[in-house]
């Protein structure tokens, strides 16, 4: 299968790690990726225009025919949020009008969807099945905007994953509740609270692990866990996986390939439990 | 017959976020779904309603604006499929034009306008030029810094796309649309 691949912004610097096991899973699953010809920012949640931020989500989706795929919730949902208003003539004909290329319609897949359609259940491909590890599926909010795709309120692909990873999915209040991170520039405080919440209730309903789908997710939970411990004086310590590295360690890849050592809150301990109980 | 500054600011409201706006029944579903409601004054459900009664002066002027955190929990859950937050996105759009500055407005600028000269976002230089004005949050920003640096997840150069230009175009010519 031949996908193109939208990296977006943060793949360059803060979400490295979210794009190089990206590259490396999807390798590793014989799916091969053709990088978005001279790719531009998204908008993030940080362009309030509609028609402006539609218009540059079809920049990029006119730039190739084939589906689209993304490892970033936030460039998922606003590719998405696009092409659903590119099917109103009137903003198909205002924006392909500031086009060089013309936008003709587009596909938008998250790798997360791409993975679990690509491993088959028992998938021989799994050589580190992850036995009982306790993995908290935490969803934040735009992998499930706009509405279309996954329910909003009862998500449950990655608790599908999860358990094809041969993981165990946990249960957690604030799976799908927003992260705070888009306001964390200029709204520290809000923000960091918010992110605290989640992941002091992750830790109470047993998380051995957090798994994301989103790099400002990520940062909120993994970048800035420490700072948030010391906050509060509350013990978290809790590895914050990207989808792509928890399925990558599954299928044997190593810390290197899945730029595990890039991570804030090292995973090693973790591996080292998956490991023990593997050669029990 | 002109409009009066209030009903003109309703209409521009109501083009960009839609005219379904006017049919909140003010249940508060919106507010009580919204993860930053204890920080917002007026309430989202209260800013709906500023907006069908034009009342341009109490929408722009409040932090509730900017503490959204664009989730979209509040469009998923609109019982009138109103979009309260496409109200939000029309209302920063409105008090950016009125030149109305904040730290929040200014970080939206910064964003814009590295996407209008980039095409992309450089993070060092997005938050290197925000907190040379905002410097409040440089302390954890370079605590941050530190450890992402040796990692290799800082991006020291700026990358520039081919297709600048029509970027430019996008941004400036759908902005007036």
């Amino acid at each position: 299968m031949k996908l193109a691949y939208y990296p977006g912004c943060v793949s360059k610097s803060t979400g490295k790690e979210m794009d190089v096991s990206t590259r490396a899973v999807c390798a590793a699953l014989g799916i091969e990726l053709d990088e978005l010809d001279d790719w531009n920012c998204c908008g993030a949640t940080h362009v309030s225009h509609e028609l402006v931020a539609t218009g540059l989500a079809a920049r990029n989706m006119a730039q190739t025919d084939l589906s689209i795929m993304t490892a970033c919730s936030i460039c998922y949902s606003n590719l998405r949020a696009a092409a659903q208003r590119l099917e109103e003539t009137e903003t198909l004909e205002k924006v392909n009008a500031v086009l060089d290329k013309k936008y003709i319609g587009s596909r938008i897949r998250h790798a997360l969807d791409v993975i679990l359609e690509a491993l088959a259940e028992n998938d021989e491909r799994i050589v580190v099945p992850f036995m009982e590890l306790m993995v908290a599926p935490y969803y934040g909010c735009l992998l499930t905007r706009p509405a279309g795709q996954y329910s909003p309120e009862f998500p449950s692909i990655l608790e599908t994953l999860i358990k094809r990873l041969q993981a165990e999915p946990v249960e957690f209040r604030l799976k799908t509740f927003c992260c705070g991170g888009p306001i964390f520039m200029p709204q520290e405080k809000a923000a960091e609270d918010i992110a605290f919440k989640i992941l002091s209730e992750a830790k109470k309903a047993g998380a051995e692990v957090i798994v994301t789908v989103c790099p400002l997710c990520h940062l909120m939970l993994d970048a800035k866990q420490k700072v948030l411990e010391q906050k509060h004086g509350e013990r978290i310590s809790i590895p914050v996986l990207y989808v792509t590295q928890l399925a990558g360690i599954a299928l044997g890849l190593g810390p290197e390939e899945l730029g595990l050592e890039m991570n804030s809150v090292s995973p090693m301990a973790m591996m080292e439990r998956v490991y023990a109980r593997l050669s029990e | 017959m002109s409009l009066t500054r209030d009903e003109e600011f309703k209409q521009e409201v109501l083009r960009q976020a839609g005219g379904e706006v006017l049919t909140c029944i003010q249940c508060g579903t919106c507010s009580a779904s919204c993860p930053t409601a204890h920080l917002m004054n007026p309430s989202i459900r209260r800013l709906v309603k500023l907006c069908s009664e034009g009342k341009k002066e109490e929408a722009l002027h409040n932090e509730t604006l900017w503490m959204c955190t664009s989730c979209l929990l509040c469009t998923v859950r609109c019982p009138r499929g109103i979009r309260p937050k496409a109200v939000v996105s029309a209302l920063k759009d409105l008090a950016k034009r009125a030149g109305l500055r904040s730290k929040d407005a200014d970080y939206e600028q910064f964003f814009l306008k590295q996407i209008k000269d980039y095409g992309r976002i450089a993070e060092l230089a997005l938050t290197g030029e925000f907190l040379l004005v905002f410097p409040q949050g440089a302390v954890q920003s370079m605590q941050m810094g530190l450890e992402f640096l040796p990692k290799g997840k800082i991006d020291l150069k700026i990358e520039k796309i081919k297709g600048r230009d029509e970027v430019k175009r996008i941004i400036e010519e759908l902005r007036e649309e």
